[in-house]
């Protein structure tokens, strides 16, 4: 049963439909493939979200963040090509054992997907895992969220107000047909809708 | 019949305590006009409105980027608080706190870290790491969970109230 932001002791999270908190399996497993390396490297893309960060603090050895939301509204504000922004994505190949690229897909066009797609695989190590999210067709609302992950991997959305990005809706063979590089590993259909997806690099 | 009466004596007045003046804040202000390059070290608290290159030593001391200051320093403090840009990496014996305005760049070594949505971030964050707390697994959802590789495609059903996850 779907736990509300009260269940979760966080009075500034959301309520209401589409803003259901969800056990999430995908995060689950994620966080217990980092923990058997005590000296993993994480990668965050998504929304910037205090939360995750302290959750991933003691599951990981360093965590690396770098917003690509704030980084494509930025350029679409200013009427700015978008495919410049994976320059930000500099790392070394293969650095990371995970990469939470969160719902970003579903916020770009397939040329930009792709090299998304691209970039993910190189950065990411053999063996390393990614999870990402698309909104699915039963979620009306556009807006941004960021997924804040609470104890037992219970998820509540928390809107992003100040980032306007566009929602392209995939599909689960839309997802699976871009993410051709990885295997995929894992995915679920989550209460509030949307779809959850864990892929892994060979 | 006559009472006795207990002779009061006065209280000698006491001058009131002089009122202690407010909490002194022991803290530099660097301006928005101010452009310093080098090291800076301190003992007491300072808040960057302006631009500072080099290094920021101030082991003991709260370091706050206000939403003017501009940074590029490697930085150790107690505490840091970031409002501005800030490029460098941040060694803290205690908290950082990175605002929604803030834009930050580098890595960060603290005991506690707080980031606010909307804050502009790329960062490398290691924080002291405590023995992990064993969270308790959802077992009972994962029970409930079915799970198959995701390479089998998705039936288009509608989910069944109160399920949490369903497998696509």
């Amino acid at each position: 049963m779907a736990a509300s932001a009260a269940d979760l002791g966080r009075k500034d999270l959301p309520t209401g439909p589409g803003y259901e908190a969800y056990t999430s399996n995908a995060l689950k497993l994620f966080a217990e493939h980092l923990e058997r390396n005590s000296q993993g490297n994480l990668l965050d893309i998504g929304p910037v979200c205090q939360e995750n960060i302290q959750f991933f603090a003691h599951r990981v050895k360093k965590h690396h963040v770098c917003d690509m939301f704030i980084r494509l509204d930025a350029r679409l504000r200013k009427g700015e090509p978008v495919r410049q922004i994976w320059q930000e994505l500099d790392y070394p190949i293969e650095s990371f054992h995970g990469i939470l690229v969160w719902e970003l897909a579903d916020r770009l066009n397939d040329e930009d997907v792709h090299e998304l797609v691209r970039v993910c695989h190189s950065i990411l190590m053999p063996g390393g895992m990614a999870v990402i999210m698309v909104m699915g067709d039963q979620i009306s609302s556009t807006e941004t969220r960021s997924f804040v992950i609470g104890q037992d991997y219970r998820v509540q959305l928390r809107p992003q107000p100040h980032l306007n990005l566009p929602l392209r809706g995939r599909q689960n063979r839309d997802v699976l047909s871009m993410m051709s590089p990885f295997v995929p590993a894992k995915s679920f259909i989550c209460r509030p809708g949307f779809m959850e997806f864990l892929f892994q690099r060979v | 019949m006559l009472k006795k009466y207990k002779k009061v004596i006065p209280e000698p007045k006491v001058a009131p305590a002089p009122v202690a003046p407010a909490t002194k804040v022991d803290r530099t202000i660097i301006g928005d006009q101010i452009f310093i390059e080098g090291i800076i070290r301190g003992k007491e608290d300072l808040l960057i409105e302006g631009s500072v290159k080099g290094s920021i030593e101030m082991k003991a001391n709260h370091l706050t980027v206000g939403s003017k200051g501009q940074v590029n320093a490697e930085v150790n403090a107690a505490n840091v608080t970031i409002g501005g840009k800030l490029v460098g990496n941040v060694n803290a014996t205690g908290r950082v706190e990175i605002t929604k305005e803030a834009d930050f760049n580098g890595e960060i070594k603290a005991k506690s870290i707080s980031v606010e949505d909307g804050a502009y971030l790329k960062a490398v964050i290691e924080l002291e790491r405590e023995p992990m707390k064993k969270f308790a697994h959802p077992e009972k959802q994962a029970e409930k969970t079915e799970e198959k590789p995701a390479s089998v495609p998705a039936k288009e059903s509608s989910m069944p109230a109160g399920m949490d996850n369903k497998r696509i």
